[in-house]
């Protein structure tokens, strides 16, 4: 016999994987000690649980951290597989087929979540260089004073700070 | 009484470019050392026309004041 698999997307940033988890129409909850003990689940849950609204015989499907990444929990055999949904034309679809869709939103939601850093990386750039440019200026007005310029500050056309340090002698 | 005067335009990423008048000789550079620390900063210095007139007169004053003695 031989057999060919193919393994999920390893859910590794839970911020994604929540957000492609809402994409998916999953709802997801996170546990914490104030919900604990409202969900109930015959295999336990601990905080940090993100609930789905899938159930199943054990209760509400969830992704538990193992180590660096998310896995599902559920019931292997799927009974009484279920979606408790206040979303309209949600049906139960079995669980390889729900982490196929997860792990493709998650794909997207990651892409996104790249862009978001690199925006982000982008912004600290240039609010340093924006600071270096202001602390240049600022070092150089007092220097200026202190050596008795008097300095008059405009903007030239490239709308470089322009500083004019004058002094009789 | 001369004017000492100096142009900074401070670039986008806070790069100086300054520029002198009114100074004589190397004592441009040495106002912009005091002013902006420049051992091991500096890219490039250009001399203008006017550091080099009065380069030239102080070589010729130099000069005069040997022939005399």
């Amino acid at each position: 016999m031989s057999a060919v698999i193919k393994t999920v997307t390893p859910f590794v940033i839970e911020e994604v994987l929540i957000e492609a988890l809402l994409v998916v129409g999953a709802e997801p909850v996170k546990i914490t000690p104030s919900n604990l003990q409202t969900v109930s689940h015959r295999g336990g849950l601990v905080v940090g649980d993100i609930l789905t609204n899938r159930s199943d015989f054990y209760g509400p499907q969830h992704f538990r951290q193992n180590g660096d990444h998310w896995i599902l929990r559920h019931d292997s055999s799927e009974m009484n597989g279920r979606v408790s949904s206040m979303l309209t034309g949600k049906h139960y679809s079995k669980v390889g087929r729900f982490l196929e869709e997860v792990g493709s939103a998650y794909e997207s939601t990651y892409a996104k979540h790249l862009e978001k850093l690199a925006e982000q990386e982008r912004i600290r750039l240039e609010e340093e260089r924006k600071a270096r440019v202001e602390a240049t200026r600022q070092q150089a007005i007092a220097k200026a004073k202190s050596q008795g310029y008097s300095v008059k500050e405009t903007t030239n056309s490239k709308g470089q700070i322009q500083l004019v340090l004058t002094r009789m002698v | 009484m001369p004017e000492q005067k100096i142009t900074l335009t401070i670039d986008d990423d806070g790069a100086i470019t300054a520029k002198t008048s009114g100074f004589k000789g190397e004592s441009c550079l040495e106002a912009l050392d005091e002013l902006l620390n420049l051992e091991g900063v500096v890219s490039n210095v250009k001399k203008t026309d006017e550091y080099h007139q009065q380069q030239t007169q102080q070589t010729n004053r130099v000069q005069s004041l040997k022939g005399k003695s």
